[in-house]
């Protein structure tokens, strides 16, 4: 099994690497890239901890192969915010969305993604959104509630440039 | 979990796909999304000793019309479908069963190509395209044949398709008269589940929305492929709307009566006959009432 050239852009970074083909992406970007910000919760898609955006869409990156994604970008919790946190990291914190924190990285993904496409869901639309994303804390409520108040916050935004 | 060594290679088209599927031999797979594949990797069911990813291959994603046809490309995500102009116009019933597989992350990067191949008896997609009397187009290396989805399945992971095949795209008909489609399924978690039981109703009206002209029901995860129940079908056949709404509970009882459902883990045989009934029941509520709204408005 001989290892194959691929070329990821992770958090807006180029990065050439040689990977086996048995590999799957969370793999590669907690071992050979140390962004061990996505967690490992199943391995099977159904806990939703390894959530990456795949170009800008949320996926398991336990169930995709790394040679799968040659050439594209993914986003990772770490390229989520920068020196100063993302305004939905900012909520779950202040809203009491984190306990464990396990479920956090790849909660916050799939709400980032959300919001890129619908800057102000409903609660329903959370909810969709985020059901394949378990949480054995929180009880979901407070991370429903982080979620919305960014939504609102990013309406706020545009109406205040307007 | 670690998945067994394989090699890998990735097609820069569908010719050359079929062509190094052809040279790798009976035990090399397709990949697609990989969202049954590799997790099936993972679990050491299948164990394949080479993989041929599609992934490069960017034209087979499309949904496209084409005169009285609705041609869909192997490798289009659920996600991308279940929100498609045209699919939402013409067949909004696929639209509504594939946005219930998984979740969004399995939307996002699973083919209807990989759940029609991978061919479960619970498999989403299918009931509709089957309620939709769709075909799919497979390529070969010796060109392409098309087969209606009611001769595609074999079994449970069985397929017509010969190992060095690839399906290709699938083929609706455009409804001509007034139509409407329901999707339901019962699962035990609301999301990441798949169905225990899914049910698909799709109906046709004469032009005036006077009389049912055509209904096919199409039953998932009750037998050991998706399977229609043309007994139940007849029930509503050649009634006025009015008429069909009285027609219901026997329609279900016929629909029930045909499932084959087994006893497993998820639930008991009789539960999900139970479940067929009333899903029939309510997807037969909700078409008849559609239909019966589009009368008002023309
Ligand atoms: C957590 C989770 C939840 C799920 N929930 C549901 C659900 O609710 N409903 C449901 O129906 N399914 C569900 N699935 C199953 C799966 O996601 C779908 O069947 C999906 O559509 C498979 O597509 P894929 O592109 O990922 O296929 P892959 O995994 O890439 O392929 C599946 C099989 O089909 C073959 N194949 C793929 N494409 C082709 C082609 N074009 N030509 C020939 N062979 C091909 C592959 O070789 C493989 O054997 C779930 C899976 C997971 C992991
Ligand atoms: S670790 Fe990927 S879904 Fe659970
Ligand atoms: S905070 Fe612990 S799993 Fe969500």
């Amino acid at each position: 099994m001989n290892q194959l050239p691929i070329h990821l852009v992770v958090n807006k970074e180029d990065y050439h690497l040689f990977v086996k083909p048995n590999r799957v992406l969370l793999d590669v970007l907690r071992e050979d890239l140390e962004l061990t910000g996505t967690k490992e919760g199943c391995g099977l898609g159904k806990c939703g901890a390894c959530t990456v955006l795949l170009n800008g869409r949320p996926v398991h990156a336990c169930l995709t192969l790394a040679l799968q994604v040659d050439g594209c970008e993914i986003t990772t919790i770490e390229g989520i915010g920068g020196e100063k946190m993302h305004p939905l990291q900012e909520a779950f914190v202040d809203k009491g969305a984190i306990q464990c924190g396990f479920c956090t990285p790849g909660m916050i993904n799939t709400a980032k993604a959300l919001l890129d496409e619908n800057a102000n869901p409903s609660e329903e639309e959370i909810k969709q959104a985020i059901a394949g994303n378990l949480c054995r804390c929180t009880g979901y409520n407070k991370i429903v509630d982080a979620i919305h108040s960014c939504g609102c916050q990013s309406k706020k935004k545009k109406g205040g440039i307007k | 979990m670690r998945i067994r060594p394989f090699d890998f290679k990735a097609a820069t088209s569908l010719a050359d796909a079929l062509n190094q599927l052809d040279q790798a031999g009976s035990n090399a797979r397709v990949l697609a999304g990989g969202t049954d594949l590799v997790l099936n990797m993972k679990k050491k069911n299948i164990l394949p000793s080479m993989l041929i990813s599609l992934h490069p291959i960017k034209n087979l994603e499309y949904v496209e019309e084409k005169n009285e046809m609705i041609h869909i490309g192997a490798l289009a995500k659920h996600a991308d479908l279940a929100i498609h102009p045209i699919l939402e116009k013409y067949v909004s019933i696929l639209c509504q069963a594939v946005g219930l597989i998984g979740s969004w992350q399995v939307r996002n990067i699973g083919t209807i190509g990989g759940n029609l191949c991978n061919a479960s008896p619970a498999a989403d997609a299918v009931p509709p395209l089957l309620a939709l009397d769709a075909a799919v187009v497979i390529a070969t290396l010796h060109g392409e044949k098309t087969v209606p989805i009611n001769s595609f399945f074999c079994g449970p992971g069985q397929t017509v398709m010969k190992p060095n095949e690839i399906l290709k795209e699938i083929l609706i008909k455009k409804p001509l008269k007034p139509s409407a489609g329901c999707y339901l399924k019962l699962r035990r978690r609301k999301a990441v589940d798949i169905s225990l039981a899914g049910v698909a109703f799709q109906a046709e009206s004469d032009p005036s929305g006077q009389r049912i002209e055509q209904v096919k029901i199409a039953l998932g995860g009750v037998a050991p492929t998706a399977i229609r129940v043309p007994d139940a079908e007849n029930c509503l056949v050649g009634l006025s709307i009015d008429d069909a709404f009285q027609k219901i509970p026997m329609c279900a009882d016929k629909a029930a009566n045909a499932a084959k459902p087994i006893d497993d883990v998820r639930a008991t045989a009789d539960y999900k006959r139970t479940i067929v009934n009333v899903f029939v029941q309510r997807c037969a509520q909700h078409v008849l009432t559609t239909l019966k709204n589009y009368r008002g408005q023309s």
